[in-house]
């Protein structure tokens, strides 16, 4: 046990891979790891497994630059090498972008930053639909819980970065903080879903992408 | 031209479940610079992504084809009926997953036919694409060639209609050269029906639109004359040493999990047992193994270039093979070493030995599943399972003694001569097992189960019971019925349950060119995905059997003479008709046949190796 060594890989997750679920994304990364021939540790009993863990899942459809795994190797390997073998045997849409020792624990994760790209072609004005379903006193909101649906109030937890409106007026862009991680996570779908409750026109989600990963004081995970 | 269609669907890939079926993209998937192919081929698999992905023929052809630097093959699947709905509503033509390009625009659109209740799949799928569904509306147009192969291709009249070749038997070599002839007739600008009856000079192809079938007032087949210069029995194609032949060594890597998520390395074709109902143990004749050092290295290389944790030896009998103990010995050692997990789908009782249990059992320990197909030694031997009850019992205290609590035993209900005491006798011989259970002393902890599964015999053509009569469904309700009074334990767990869908299956698989009307028809009412229980329709069906003035019950209910022409009669699978009738008056003597590696039985498949199988 003693010369296992914990490795954290930063990684994209792009294009036809945000069709990819969590759980499918589990089962490709450890046959990756598998081909790569990196040392992996293997979990020690009944059924052994390749020992992987994701601090914070994503959501089907939605693309990433920040995500993050943590797994274990019997030897320690070069953070060079094992970056350029798991980039080899990644298929597209998948980019290591760092490799290290893991800092923060997936507990401390408490917000997760998204940049949205939203167009309507039905609502004259997005921007200003935008800037009116803000100004509501409450943005209620149905989250899905283990029990079904629950009713809540997004607008304490919604944190506007940034608000953006194309040159053509088409595309409203948005950069938004979410609480994410153990104690509250919320779906950046929730935002196009009830902007278009508000709205009453259909809005559509051009391009979603999450961007960073915070902990507590917004300091970056890593 | 028609662009990539999987552009054209990516905003609506969010709205149906599983989008990665759609999208293509694998690891291993392969693509090609389309400007530079000669020939590009559409592997259809006429079922959804996560049953087709399963598949290991379209893994061994698609990789064979690609081999080829100027071939191109792809793969299609059926959409979901989610994404159907979509692609329909929005125009979206059926497609191929590597380049994204319309099917229509393939030189071969090729169906596999893995079963029959996926035939309306395939007239789905041609509808999708937008060919037009009857053969004989695709005009003189070459491409595209829609053509089928694969075990159901041994009778393929009820599907006659709709393409314009079959390929029967093994596809490692006729493929290509079917592949090669297109390439030479295509640049001479030859024409579809030119290019079919050179074609059906090939060995191994059978062009329907060569044959034209006539027959008797009471609806059997009187005649199928020969159009032209076509051969009058077509023979299927067998590959002659598996050593040699082609395997990949590299598969596409599906995302999503299929129904099968492993890597397969195939150990032998054919089957020594002859049992009487198994159409795949006569199709797959004769037997030929491959050998332990090729099965190794083959799985070892897919096991590296893949990086996958599950490895299955798969065949129709595993551990008929000669070397078997010294195949698991081999890989054994490299799969616990590489955390591979090796697994054994095909065991037989009676060769179940102590040391093959043991070496699967250092690897995994899952449930323990038999099939013993009948519940009487008299009905076994009418099938000829040639399995004793001695050695059902000695295996279950092998497995039990090994740590196994649960059983999974297999029945089929409905075969020729059963009567209600073979029936009775299933559930005698599931509670004998449970008797050995508790009679262990040092029996293992945990909840002992016993489940009992049963499923209804259908005949099927090449097999000695082809002549036979399938059971009613009013015959297997009532047989259920007498099974379900004789369980007496708790821990005996029976899965009964009786459809249409066997009748229809039945129907299908020694059904003649007048059924192709009716698939038609059963189709355009809306039948698809019918071996999804959810979707199977059978008031749709048998309107389409009313419409065309036929009956189910004279395709699947009805006993064959001997001497009648069969609507597969001009196709040859090497089994002769005279050794199925021989072993089918042997069944009704109750009489076995022993497997052929103790005694030949003569059925004629050994005539392609030029020598005795053994």
């Amino acid at each position: 046990m003693s010369d296992l060594k914990n490795y954290r890989i930063l990684f994209e997750k792009k294009q036809n891979m945000k069709y990819i679920s969590h759980l499918d994304l589990n089962r490709c990364m450890t046959r990756c790891i598998r081909r790569s021939g990196l040392p992996a540790w293997y979990t020690e009993g009944f059924h052994p497994h390749l020992y992987l863990m994701f601090p914070l899942a994503l959501s089907l459809g939605v693309e990433s630059i920040c995500e993050i795994m943590d797994f274990r190797l019997t030897e320690e390997i070069p953070a060079s090498e094992i970056l350029e073998k798991l980039n080899a045997v990644f298929p597209d849409g998948l980019l290591a972008l760092w490799v290290g020792s893991p800092i923060h624990q997936a507990q401390e994760i408490t917000h997760a930053e998204y940049l949205l790209y939203l167009t309507a072609p039905e609502i004259p004005d997005l921007f200003a639909c935008w800037e009116a379903f803000l100004l509501q006193p409450e943005i209620l909101i149905q989250k899905r819980t283990k029990k079904g649906f629950r009713e809540m109030d997004l607008k304490p937890f919604l944190d506007v970065r940034e608000a953006k409106i194309s040159s053509d007026s088409q595309i409203l862009s948005l950069a938004i903080r979410l609480p994410a991680g153990t104690e509250q996570n919320l779906n950046i779908n929730l935002i196009p879903e009830s902007f278009q409750n508000y709205a009453g026109k259909p809005i559509f989600t051009r391009y979603a992408c999450r961007t960073k990963i915070f902990c507590e004081n917004f300091q970056e995970f890593f | 031209m028609p662009g990539n269609q999987i552009s054209k669907l990516e905003k609506f890939l969010l709205d149906v479940q599983k989008p990665s079926r759609y999208t293509g993209g694998e690891v291993g998937e392969i693509i090609k610079d389309k400007s530079r192919i000669d020939v590009r081929f559409a592997f259809c698999f006429p079922d959804i992504y996560d049953v087709g992905m399963s598949h290991l023929g379209m893994k061994i052809l698609y990789a064979l084809t690609n081999q080829r630097e100027n071939y191109w093959c792809e793969r299609v699947f059926a959409p979901w009926t989610d994404m159907e709905e979509i692609m329909r509503r929005e125009h979206i033509l059926l497609y191929a997953l590597e380049s994204g390009d319309p099917v229509k625009d393939f030189d071969f659109v090729g169906f596999t036919l893995q079963y029959e209740m996926s035939y309306t799949n395939i007239l789905n799928m041609l509808d999708l694409a937008d060919i037009p569904i009857r053969q004989k509306d695709r005009g003189e147009q070459l491409a595209p060639l829609v053509i089928a192969g694969g075990p159901c291709a041994c009778n393929p009249e009820p599907l006659a209609d709709f393409f314009d070749l079959f390929i029967l038997g093994e596809g490692e070599e006729v493929n290509l050269e079917l592949m090669d002839l297109y390439k030479t007739m295509k640049d001479a600008g030859a024409t579809r029906s030119e290019f079919l009856r050179q074609a059906s000079q090939i060995e191994g192809i059978y062009v329907p639109s060569l044959y034209e079938v006539s027959y008797h007032v009471d609806g059997t087949v009187k005649e199928i004359r020969v159009l032209g210069n076509a051969p009058a029995t077509v023979q299927k194609r067998v590959i002659q040493d598996l050593d040699t032949c082609y395997y990949p060594d590299q598969i596409v890597i599906p995302f999503l999990e299929p129904i099968h998520d492993r890597i397969s390395v195939e150990v032998l074709r054919g089957c020594i047992r002859g049992c009487r109902f198994c159409q795949a143990g006569f199709l797959y004749r004769p037997f030929r193994e491959k050998s332990a050092e090729t099965i190794c290295q083959q799985g070892m290389a897919l096991c590296e270039n893949t990086g996958y944790d599950e490895l299955s030896l798969s065949s129709l009998s595993t551990s008929d093979h000669s070397q078997i103990e010294q195949i698991l010995d081999q890989l054994l050692n490299y799969t616990e070493e590489s955390h591979v997990n090796l697994s054994l789908p095909s065991l037989r009782i009676d060769n179940f030995s102590e040391s093959v249990l043991e070496k699967i059992t250092r690897v995994r320990k899952s449930g323990l599943t038999f099939a013993p197909e009948a519940g009487t030694q008299r009905l076994r031997d009418v099938i000829n399972k040639n399995v004793t009850e001695e050695e059902v019992l000695r295996t279950c205290q092998i497995a039990f003694n090994g740590g196994y609590t649960t059983v999974k035993l297999y029945f089929m209900m409905g075969l020729p001569t059963e009567t209600d005491e073979d029936i009775i006798g299933i559930a005698e011989l599931a509670q004998k097992i449970v008797n050995l259970f508790y009679d262990m002393p040092d029996r293992a902890r945990g909840k002992l189960q016993v489940s009992i599964s049963t499923a209804t015999f259908v005949p099927k053509p090449f097999t000695p019971f082809e002549f036979e009569p399938q059971a009613s469904k009013e015959e297997i309700l009532r047989k259920q019925k007498i099974l379900k009074k004789a369980i007496q334990s708790k821990k005996i767990k029976p899965s009964l349950h009786v459809s249409d869908v066997s009748q229809m299956e039945a129907v299908l698989a020694r059904g003649d060119r007048r059924i192709c009307n009716v698939l038609y028809d059963a189709w355009k009412s809306g039948c698809r995905m019918d071996s999804w229980e959810e979707f199977f329709n059978a008031s749709r069906w048998y309107a389409a059997f009313e419409k065309n003035h036929l009956r189910p019950e004279f395709y699947a209910n009805r006993t064959r003479n001997y001497d009648e022409v069969m609507p597969w009669s001009h196709l040859d699978y090497l089994i002769s008709r005279k050794f199925l009738i021989c072993e089918n008056q042997k069944a009704h003597q109750g009489i076995a046949t022993p497997p052929c590696r103790e005694k030949c039985s003569g059925c004629g498949a050994n005539s392609c190796l030029g020598r005795a199988c053994f």
